[in-house]
């Protein structure tokens, strides 16, 4: 079994998260936080500020006007899609790198995050859960990130990954634990400690694979889960460990989701999918 | 005369059908194909007779279950919508069904043990029974499992590579 803290030691290689991104991902996951106040972080950050407009100014977005102010681009764009563009801005060059072992192409584990922060969004929206929308979008965003450093340890024990897969009915990260000591979502939960994200935040990349029984029963965690797995389903940014990650049915009676709705989400995060490409060069 | 030094060989080109689209060529220098195939199913239809063939990948068994504007904007997206258009293409550039050789892949599903959201087993019922009252029958079929696939089609020869995530490729 390799050393877990040589694994955990590994944090240090990525490129932390910039202060004003985790102040407004803290705020975006506070139901109590005011919008002003995020639009006022981001308006005081120079560089922050010249990523999003430079973003904003894309031909992607189709404004009509030149936008030359984080306001202006706040009213014309909203918000919610100016957060989301500084979380996906703040992520990318971590994500950018490839992890070795998944058997994911260039890009592909950031294509998987983007995707299912979006297809997470469209559940917490139409389901309830409005309000956590950008807590959700988060935590989907991030809910893989020690995959990227994961994935050295993976491809060296593969081996033995794949037979506890292929032949004992374990899923990947059950297997990951078993061989390497430490699985993706736990090393993910020991970045965000690192990083000083929120509990909540933390607590939902954690327990993203529903591992965790009571995990089952928090709904915002459940989001991130079912996205995930509709990801997985249309097969966008998915590696060696394909599908092999238990469904628990119960966490669609609880939330009150049918087969259907599901099958609507699918849609719905296939069409955003095919218009994602143009998005992911930007960020 | 620049054009002297123009070839005229055909240029291999390889064409990717994504997610929900369909595609149909007559062009022999031609590949389709469908990347990373989840728990939908790359279908190929191909007409060794006049060499002309096709590729969909959908990822839902049955556009009824939506509202229908949706199946009227994305049809390709369903097994049902998507494999009727597909036909119709193909009769449209006069290919006969009885000769059309049929080749499915994909259908993975997630570790479920109660079934619960089994789209993978969905979309192979969809197909299988759609195009089995159009009295058609599937030439190979590669389905289930729990990784994703590769699906090609060489409009040259009509040939379909197979590609699951760490096994060996199967040429059908």
């Amino acid at each position: 079994m390799t050393n877990v803290d040589d694994i955990i030691n590994g944090i240090d290689t990525l490129r932390p998260i910039p202060p004003v991104a985790s102040q407004i991902m803290a705020l975006a996951g506070d139901e109590n936080s005011s919008l002003s106040e995020i639009a006022d972080l981001i308006v005081h950050d120079p560089s922050l500020t010249a990523s999003i407009l430079k973003i904003c100014n894309a031909a992607y977005f189709g404004l009509s006007q030149r936008v030359d102010s984080v306001r202006d681009a706040i009213v014309l764009l909203g918000l919610d899609e100016i957060i989301e563009l500084v979380l996906l801005n703040a992520t990318a060059e971590n994500f950018r790198d490839e992890p070795d072992g998944y058997g994911l192409g260039e890009g592909e584990l950031w294509q998987h995050a983007v995707l299912s922060a979006y297809a997470a969004k469209m559940l917490a929206e139409s389901h309830g859960f409005a309000s956590h929308k950008h807590l959700v979008f988060t935590a989907a965003l991030l809910k893989d990130i020690g995959k990227i450093i994961m994935g050295r340890f993976v491809a060296f024990s593969y081996e033995k990954i794949n037979i506890l897969v292929h032949s004992r009915g374990y899923s990947f990260s059950e297997a990951e634990k078993e061989v390497i000591g430490i699985n993706h979502e736990e090393l993910g939960a020991r970045i965000g400690q690192k990083w000083r994200f929120g509990d909540r935040l933390i607590y939902m990349i954690r327990h993203h694979h529903m591992t965790d029984e009571t995990a089952r029963d928090d709904p915002e965690t459940a989001l991130v889960y079912l996205a995930d797995i509709i990801c997985m389903m249309i097969g966008f940014g998915t590696g060696v460990d394909g599908l092999a990650y238990r469904f628990y049915s119960e966490v669609l009676d609880r939330m009150n989701l049918t087969e259907k709705d599901l099958q609507n989400v699918v849609f719905d995060t296939g069409q955003r999918r095919q218009k994602l490409d143009k998005l992911l060069y930007l960020v | 005369m620049l054009d002297t030094h123009i070839s005229h060989q055909p240029i291999a080109v390889m064409t990717a059908v994504n997610f929900g689209e369909l595609k149909i060529s007559r062009n022999p220098a031609e590949t389709l194909v469908a990347f990373s195939i989840g728990a939908g199913i790359g279908v190929t239809m191909y007409d060794p007779v006049l060499k002309v063939g096709g590729l969909l990948n959908f990822v839902l068994p049955d556009s009824a279950t939506m509202s229908s504007s949706k199946a009227q904007f994305q049809p390709f997206m369903f097994a049902d919508t998507g494999l009727a258009a597909f036909l119709d293409a193909l009769h449209d550039i006069g290919a006969n069904t009885e000769n059309l050789k049929v080749v499915i892949a994909g259908g993975a599903q997630i570790m479920d043990q109660t079934g619960a959201f089994n789209i993978g087993h969905k979309n192979h019922q969809a197909v299988t029974s759609y195009l089995g009252e159009k009295k058609m029958a599937i030439h190979y079929a590669d389905i289930g499992g729990i990784f994703m696939r590769t699906l090609r089609l060489d409009i040259g020869n009509g040939d379909n590579l197979i590609q699951t995530l760490g096994q060996t490729e199967v040429n059908v």
